[in-house]
């Protein structure tokens, strides 16, 4: 038993240390805004999914407690949405009052397994004004996506600390609101390239002429997987996964 | 060895999930006690769906009524229940729009959770199995109802089908056409002919000419059947009618419904 609040204090320290490890060689998650909505996007095996019809999850972990993480949320979204009305259900309340005391339990519960998984939100609003980007750590901490500046909405997920910064500073940097679909992905892409190498690497940002040789080489890892969260389609579910044909034309382009 | 221990929610359908926390009540026996001889539900009655050249057209009147009453007469009873279905109900409306949301939200929930669409044969069925549970309250009759299931799947052959119910969930596949509703015998001998021996099968029909046959069909149940509303022409309402296709599902817009009754049904 661990009687002293010393103990305590050190096992939650060395759970929070293996769980970044874990977490750590996962590949990064980029989701920003464009001119016609929300593009999310990574490289691997999938990780991005449909929640409800206005709200996406992407989430680097283990695969096991990514599927009771995503099979819980989309529980609570539908029942929500089936007795009440699809505009009821709200990311706010799904990821502070549902999932993150949830999390927040299992980490601090040291006899018990925690949730290996970090976890990316977004939903799409009626304006952009309206969108919310909300990041869920395992240890159910919420790191909402407020843009630092204006007109750049954007939010990354990465394996480890130096990773997410990196992304973060790059989008700072190039991202803008206003940008097509196909510019947002080769945007994206490279956020994606560069947040994927500095696992390894820290230091000054390579301009996006060095992410581009760079991209060729971490592409050969895996297959590109990316969806939208559609502002101007006619139709309540705005999710849509984008297919091969649409990534082979965006990608070339 | 342990077998294998599923979560609950491996298992689950949507209206098994509702029914675990208590959002969606077994249609349980009422005691004859309970019921009140002069309680007449609201009705729907009276839609059709036949197979035309580009998909199905799904078509139904307006009316819902509660014994010789006409309740309303803009009643909604054909419902895009996904992109590729859509579902007409007759009966009683309370229980077929509840109906209608449960196979909406389960369509969706099932792609969401399982990562796939659902088949044809797993829709067909989950509408199936929400008639059976409500069968207590059809065997009362306060709660029949009797619905059309139509959708179209580029994957299959033939691509469109057209499914009709009875009220305790079986389901019937239609090779051409499917009516239901107390309009239906009329509208059915009007299927049959034109189908049999009109100027061409069911199945070859453009646009226009499906929309003109759903008007006459539903006009003449309207013309034996007072609980059809067929075609208002005092106050200009026309029957609602969607059809699916390849590429989805489209209403036709009232406009287009009320020309073509003008020039070749009126």
């Amino acid at each position: 038993m661990i009687e002293e609040p010393y103990r305590w204090v050190e096992a939650i320290a060395n759970r929070r240390e293996y769980i970044e490890t874990q977490l750590a060689p996962g590949s990064p998650i980029v989701a920003l805004s464009y001119a016609g909505g929300i593009l999310l996007l990574t490289v691997g095996r999938q990780k991005l999914f449909e929640i409800y019809d206005r709200i996406a999850l992407g989430a680097i972990g283990h695969p096991g407690d990514i599927e009771r993480l995503r099979m819980a949320a989309i529980e609570l979204a539908s029942t929500e949405g089936f007795t009440r009305s699809a505009a009821d259900v709200s990311l706010r309340r799904l990821a502070y009052y549902s999932l993150s005391p949830v999390m927040k339990n299992a980490f601090e519960q040291i006899y018990g397994a925690p949730f290996l998984a970090r976890l990316l939100f977004v939903e799409i609003g009626a304006s952009p004004a309206e969108d919310l980007f909300l990041g869920l750590e395992y240890d159910g901490a919420i790191s909402a996506g407020q843009p630092k500046e204006q007109n750049s909405r954007f939010a990354v997920l990465g394996g480890t600390k130096v990773s997410a910064e990196q992304m973060e500073q790059f989008l700072r940097k190039e991202h803008r609101d206003d940008d097509d679909l196909s510019a947002a992905f080769q945007l994206a892409l490279d956020a994606w390239t560069l947040g994927h190498t500095s696992a390894s690497e820290t230091g000054e940002i390579p301009t996006r002429e060095q992410i581009g040789e760079l991209r060729k080489e971490r592409l050969e890892d895996g297959v590109i997987e990316a969806a939208v969260l559609d502002r101007e389609i006619n139709s309540a579910v705005r999710y849509h996964a984008l297919n091969t044909t649409d990534l082979a034309k965006l990608t070339t382009s | 060895m342990q077998p294998l221990e599923l979560g609950a929610s491996g298992l689950e359908d949507f209206p098994a999930l509702l029914r675990r926390h208590g959002l969606l009540s077994p249609a349980g026996p009422i005691g004859a006690a309970e019921m009140s001889k002069d309680f007449k539900p609201t009705e729907s009655t009276t839609i059709l769906a036949f197979k035309f050249a580009d998909g199905v057209l799904v078509a139904g009147d307006r009316r819902a009524t509660s014994g010789n009453t006409v309740v309303y007469d803009r009643a909604d009873k054909v419902l895009e229940i996904d992109r590729h279905s859509i579902m007409a109900i007759a009966g009683v409306p309370a229980t077929a729009w509840e109906m209608a949301r449960v196979l909406e939200h389960s369509f969706q929930f099932f792609r969401r959770t399982q990562l796939q669409e659902m088949s044809v044969d797993g829709k067909v069925r989950a509408l199936s199995k929400l008639l059976r549970d409500n069968f207590g309250f059809a065997l009362q009759g306060i709660g029949v109802v009797v619905p059309i299931f139509a959708t179209f799947d580029t994957k299959a052959s033939p691509a469109a089908r057209l499914y009709f119910y009875d009220a305790m969930g079986a389901q019937f596949e239609a090779t051409d056409f499917a009516a239901t509703g107390s309009g239906s015998p009329g509208v059915r001998g009007i299927l049959y002919y034109e189908n049999t021996w009109g100027k061409k099968p069911l199945q070859k029909l453009d646009t226009d000419d499906a929309v003109v046959v759903a008007l006459r069909a539903l006009d003449t149940a309207s013309e034996a059947d007072t609980a059809t509303g067929g075609i208002d022409r005092h106050a200009k309402i026309f029957p609602i009618m969607k059809m699916v296709s390849a590429g989805g599902i489209s209403t036709l817009p009232e406009e287009k419904i009320a020309e073509l009754f003008r020039k070749r049904v009126a």
